[in-house]
């Protein structure tokens, strides 16, 4: 090194080196660079951009001169301008000077133009003089101007190009937005852009900010439009993967995706999403049974999920038949609320909604193949439609349970094998029936030119007859309709679809029929027309739908972007029509459908306010206020008395505040609904082990245990339990809580115990009353039986607790002890407390082997107990009524 | 690192040498020609309108004034018009057809000295309510214009008795999303940034950057007040977010120091907002991105809303002469167009390329 001052390109090259790995912003890194020039850039580039402009140059000029053209516009324009602001009113430079609010205030003093009335807004006014008073505490001011933006631009005046420029402009305001994660604002924009000209990339940005609003909804809707727009646009196909994702509907999120990768193959999106979702399908069985055990165990988050996708499961607004196709019953919880709301609107393809029928085997068939099958589709449908008939909806959609399709007269016979060809049909005589069901079973059979002589008969014998039965002459028109298109007679059948559709307007499968017909003529134009008019009717045909798009692809090529005015007008479908499909007087039927409805509403606003007090009890489970969920559960017990989970709830709560004996009783409920509710025996269990009847404990979570070995917590509890049970056996705890039964002492009450002494007349060794396992009980029965002692038997009842009396019982019980017991209750203890009486019988019965004990009875045995319920019966008690007594007899007798 | 040339490069597509000193530059929309303001050395003032043509700018227009033009704007004309607006050193506001630029179609006396600025919205389809024209001159004052009415404007806003007049070198219009929202911002040689009202026909906000105001632009004058960019003349900008105000602090913004020497001009991208260009006084451009935060609003001790500002990012940067850029002007219909022009008495289209992948 020299050590002069100097410049050193090495040194400054290394510096700015590591001054890049240190801090690739700095300032000193800033270099200034000599402007390019067109020979920087690699030759390509450069004409490519040279090209550009000069298109842009000639556009420009184009359109320049086609605006000077239009200047005659002005004067309109100018009227539709806004008012002159106020007038010359001064806005001072100092914010603080006091001079400001007379200026302010001076332009009110003006005399407002009328039109600016109409904008007056009172909020803002009020807001305004609210910020003037209280300026200094004035809170921060955040523009969120979204709402206040219109979302419509008033275009009407505009050329065509000019709308254009400012749709472009609009979008691009929305793009920013996007950027800047103003999604609201974003939507805002698109939509104003959407006003001035609809366009597809405006739609597709818009979905995409609604899915980051997570309005799923709308971004469907916005897909759907797009693909309307342009079938086969690969960003909407992956948006509406994504909201279908969203919202629960996989198999359909999968269907697109799978579109997309077809043609884009390296899509990463693409391959990820669809990754993601078909792990969640398979996950979604396993996971489900899971969290069925998992319930057990944690005792209130996973179990509130578990209800909670139980109860919207039954809230859901739609048709009473539950979801059986795999994909939809195991939706995600959280999303099946949104569902719920969408079922209402039919925007899904139809085979995709939660409630597609159970018996959509023929379904994923028909989807697995190509789109190019579609006619071949429609045809195999009405086939189908025809064959099995019995007012089933062919196959796209809809429940079986809808209450229009039970309105449907039944076309065929029974489907299957065995047809009945003297099936009744509608109204029809039974020798038109027979001729239509002949019909059928050809159709069926392949048999088209027979089967539509068979038609052709029954129309005429129909029309012979002089009959009044619009319906059933339109179906017959129809199914001849379906043999002329398997004939190829499209014409014929165009003509049978038109008096089938004459008879009655806006029936689905005649529409469909023509709607192939006059596809396979290739007049597209009515197809169309008539396509859109069966998914007016029900959205959910997806022939229809495939076709369409199909269609609109050719009339764009045919017409270009304006192939929509050629079309003839498609008919507005009334609204009755869309939702029953059909028109018609309401029938008797009907009505009860209707009625039915609307039971199943008030069913469905029940359901969810029980669900929302359930919801609320859950809530203060979670938060620890136990007392407050006991009043929202016992809320919804008396809503709804039989609902299993929340006796479980409660007897939670009632667990946690220690209220041993409710939750037993809780529990016992929710097994007489349940018989097997794993976490009502293990709350049980919890409620017993509080009473410190581990017997009891032990045995029901020895139940749970024998219904799912799996669940931990039962196990550790019942190791635990059987160390106490073992204890409280072993030691005669003195200090057991359950010995508060009146006689607990030898030498104690000498009521009781001083008549049991005196009425021995043996004189025997007093019997040991404070026995505490069943061998010493054993034993002691056994001495009092040998002896006949009734007595000293009835004081050793009178001391054991009734619900103890079978565990004691349990290895002894025989036809002899029985019946010694049953004396002894009739003849010391009924007289005295006839409620413990009682209660021993209650507990009896559920003494091991005893219904083998009882099979063996003895005749003298069994007067015995006839008596003693006889006696039982006569008594009159606040504890018990003789229905009980009754019931408990059956048990006996 | 990203290789060179996959950032924006700045390219000089077109220069023209002229023979006067040009003030400003601007595009007509909807068309490839510019129009260029300035003064002959013989103190009248100049329009030229070119047509760029095959890599060339040519001729087409030239008018010759009484005063000398300072600046012009579009921004409160119709598209199937054009009118432009001027403003010019004797303190009159023009309004111009370009097809017959003899006489003016709109003219009044609106400041006692020079017109340093003017700014215009609600034409060409750019804000909501009625198009409005806005001059900042020497005289201290800020005045809003209506074409409709002749003689006076709607908004006046001068310092009060007694107080001194700063020189208002620059003004803009933003926050025209609405039929009656609207704000105008102006920027003094004393670093006195202030926002103006229209709506409440009252000062919302003020500020001071310290040193001269050299431009003030907000980053889309048609929607609900973005961001706000004001170049200093000490060579900083400051990006202030717009969307949070707070009582006392205002609005929050960033500052970056940008060239060494004074920045004239700064023009957002009409159609990214998020990307700008400022010009500087030693003859270069740079230009910017801005990037949000990811939370644009946070609640301060007192649990006020208080804006977070985001940062930005030098995209590229050019030396075009080592005289100032006095303006720019990005063409609002092909992106990565814009015309400039500086006291080296030059008028350059330039191309900047690979704005979408930014």
């Amino acid at each position: 090194m020299s050590g002069d001052e100097g410049i050193y390109p090495h040194l400054i090259m290394f510096c700015e080196d590591h001054l890049e790995k240190l801090d690739p912003r700095s300032l000193a890194l800033r270099k200034e660079k000599p402007v390019s020039t067109a020979a920087c850039l690699p030759n390509d580039e450069w004409s490519q951009i040279a090209d550009e402009l000069k298109k842009w140059q000639e556009e420009t000029k184009a359109s320049e001169t086609s605006l000077k053209q239009q200047s005659m516009f002005d004067a309109l324009v100018f009227e539709n301008m806004p008012p002159i602001r106020g007038s010359n009113c001064s806005v001072p430079l100092c914010q603080t000077s006091v001079k400001k609010e007379k200026w302010t205030l001076s332009k009110h003093t003006l005399p407002r133009d009328y039109r600016e009335w109409d904008k007056f807004d009172v909020e803002k006014e009020f807001e305004k003089i609210d910020r003037n008073v209280d300026k200094h505490d004035a809170p921060a001011i955040i523009n969120q101007g979204h709402p206040k933006i219109k979302t419509k631009v008033d275009a009407s005046l505009l050329t065509q190009q000019e709308k254009l420029l400012l749709a472009n402009r609009e979008k691009e305001k929305g793009n920013e937005a996007f950027r800047a994660k103003d999604y609201e604002e974003a939507v805002a924009y698109y939509s104003r852009s959407l006003s001035i000209q609809p366009a597809v990339a405006a739609y597709n940005n818009r979905a995409q900010a609604q899915i980051h609003l997570q309005s799923w909804h709308d971004a469907m809707r916005d897909c759907e439009r797009v693909l309307e727009l342009e079938p086969g646009n690969m960003k909407a196909l992956l948006r509406r993967g994504t909201v279908n994702n969203h919202m629960g509907n996989f198999q359909m999120a999968v269907e697109d995706l799978r579109v997309v990768l077809r043609e884009e193959p390296q899509n990463a999106a693409a391959t990820k999403l669809l990754l993601e979702i078909e792990k969640k399908m398979k996950e979604r069985q396993p996971e489900q049974r899971r969290r069925g055990k998992q319930i057990l165990i944690q005792e209130v988050e996973e179990e509130d999920d578990n209800d909670k996708t139980r109860a919207k499961e039954t809230a859901r607004p739609v048709e009473p038949s539950q979801p059986v196709g795999g994909e939809e019953s195991s939706a995600a919880p959280v999303e099946r609320g949104d569902m719920g709301n969408t079922q209402k609107k039919p925007h899904s393809r139809g085979d995709g909604g939660p409630h597609s029928e159970p018996n959509n085997s023929h379904h994923g068939h028909r989807r697995g193949k190509g789109a190019s099958a579609d006619k071949y589709r429609v045809t195999q449908e009405s086939k189908e439609k025809v064959a099995n008939g019995s007012g089933k909806r062919g196959s796209t959609a809809s429940a079986p349970a809808d209450p229009s399709s039970r309105k449907e007269p039944p076309v065929g016979g029974n489907a299957g094998e065995t047809v009945n060809l003297d099936a009744p049909c509608g109204a029809l005589p039974p020798p038109l029936s027979r001729l239509k069901n002949e019909g059928n079973l050809l159709f069926k059979n392949g048999q088209f030119a027979d089967a539509l002589e068979k038609y052709s008969q029954a129309i005429q014998g129909f029309t012979d007859s002089g009959m009044n039965s619009p319906e059933d002459l339109c179906i017959l028109y129809s199914n001849r309709a379906a043999c002329y298109l398997k004939d190829g007679n499209c014409q014929e059948c165009i003509q049978d679809c038109t008096r089938a559709l004459e008879l009655q307007p806006f029936s689905l499968k005649p529409l469909l029929r023509r709607a192939t017909a006059y596809d396979s003529l290739e007049r597209y134009r009515k197809a169309y027309v008539d396509y859109k008019t069966v998914l007016q009717i029900d959205i959910s045909v997806q022939a229809a739908n495939d076709s369409v798009n199909r269609i609109t692809r050719q009339l764009i090529e045919e017409d270009g972007p304006e192939w929509r005015e050629k079309l003839p007008e498609i008919p507005l479908v009334p609204l009755s029509a869309q939702q029953h499909r059909r028109e018609g007087p309401p029938s008797a039927e009907l009505l009860q459908a209707r009625a039915e409805k609307a039971a199943r509403d008030a069913e469905r606003k029940a359901e969810v306010h029980f669900t929302a007090v359930k919801q609320e009890g859950n809530d203060f489970v979670k938060k620890g206020q136990y007392q407050d969920a006991l009043g929202k559960y016992t809320e919804c017990l008396k809503l709804k008395p039989e609902e299993c989970a929340v006796y479980t709830n409660r007897a939670l709560c009632y667990l946690k505040l220690e209220r041993f004996t409710e939750a037993k009783q809780d529990c016992d409920a929710a097994l007489k609904v349940d018989p097997t509710n794993k976490k009502a025996f293990y709350r049980r269990a919890l409620a017993n082990r509080g009473l410190k009847d581990y017997m009891a404990c032990s045995s029901d979570l020895q139940e749970v245990l024998q219904q799912d070995p799996n669940v931990q917590e039962a196990e550790k509890e019942l190791e635990e339990v059987t160390v106490l049970l073992r204890q409280s056996l072993a030691n005669v705890s003195p200090a057991k809580p359950r010995t508060t039964v009146p006689i607990t002492e030898v030498a104690g009450d000498e009521e009781t115990l001083g008549a049991a002494q005196s009425e021995s007349p043996r004189g025997e060794e007093p019997i040991n009353l404070q026995l505490t396992n069943a061998y010493e009980y054993g034993q002691a029965l056994n001495a009092a039986r040998c002896s006949g002692n009734t007595a000293a038997c009835a004081a050793l009842l009178a001391s054991t607790p009734p619900e103890r009396l079978p565990h004691f019982l349990s290895t002894q019980l025989d036809g002899n002890t029985i019946s010694f017991i049953m004396q002894a209750l009739d003849s010391h203890l009924l007289e005295k407390d006839p409620h413990l009486v009682y209660q021993h019988l209650h507990h009896l019965h559920t003494t091991h082997r005893f219904s083998v004990v009882l099979m063996l009875l003895e005749k003298d045995e069994r007067r015995y107990m006839t008596q003693l319920f006889e006696h039982l019966s006569a008594v009159q008690s606040a504890e018990f009524t003789k229905n009980d007594v009754q019931n408990l007899a059956n048990k006996y007798i | 690192m990203s290789s060179p040339l996959d950032k924006p490069q700045i390219i000089s597509h077109i220069q023209k040498s002229l023979n006067y000193t040009v003030f400003d530059s601007k595009w007509i929309p909807c068309s490839a020609k510019f129009v260029c303001l300035g003064n002959y050395a013989r103190g009248t003032g100049v329009m030229q309108i070119y047509e760029v043509q095959q890599g060339e700018a040519q001729l087409i227009k030239e008018q010759e004034f009484p005063k000398p033009i300072k600046c012009g704007t579009f921004g409160a004309t119709s598209l199937q018009q054009r009118h432009l607006a001027t403003g010019d050193f004797g303190g009159n506001l023009n309004i111009w057809n370009l097809e017959v630029p003899g006489t003016p179609v709109f003219s009044v006396k609106a400041h006692k000295e020079i017109i340093n600025s003017i700014d215009g919205v609600g034409g060409l389809g750019i804000g909501d309510g009625a198009p409005e024209i806005v001059t900042g001159s020497r005289d201290g004052t800020v005045k809003v214009w209506d074409t409709r009415q002749k003689d006076s404007p709607v908004a006046n806003m001068e310092p009060g008795e007694g107080e001194t007049k700063r020189d208002c070198w620059t003004v803009a219009l933003g926050h025209a999303f609405n039929d009656q929202d609207r704000c105008v911002c102006a920027g003094y040689d004393n670093g006195d940034i202030k926002l103006f009202d229209l709506r409440n026909m009252s000062l919302r906000w003020e500020t001071n950057i310290k040193n001269g105001v050299c431009c003030v632009e907000f980053d889309r004058k048609d929607i609900n007040m973005n961001k706000l960019v004001a170049t200093s003349l000490e060579g900083k900008f400051h990006v202030f977010d717009m969307r949070t105000q707070h009582p006392t602090k205002g609005f929050s913004s960033v500052s970056e120091k940008a060239h060494k020497s004074t920045i004239w001009q700064v023009k957002h991208l009409p159609q990214n907002r998020d990307i700008f260009m400022t010009t500087g006084g030693a003859g270069n451009l740079n230009l910017w991105k801005y990037e949000y935060p990811s939370q644009r609003s946070k609640t301060d001790s007192d649990d006020l809303a208080v804006g977070v500002a985001g940062s930005v990012t030098l995209l590229q940067n050019a030396t075009l002469s080592t005289q100032p850029i006095a303006s720019l002007d990005w063409s609002p219909d092909k992106k990565g167009l814009c015309v400039c022009s500086g006291f080296d008495q030059t008028v350059r289209v330039l191309i900047v390329t690979k704005l979408s992948q930014v």
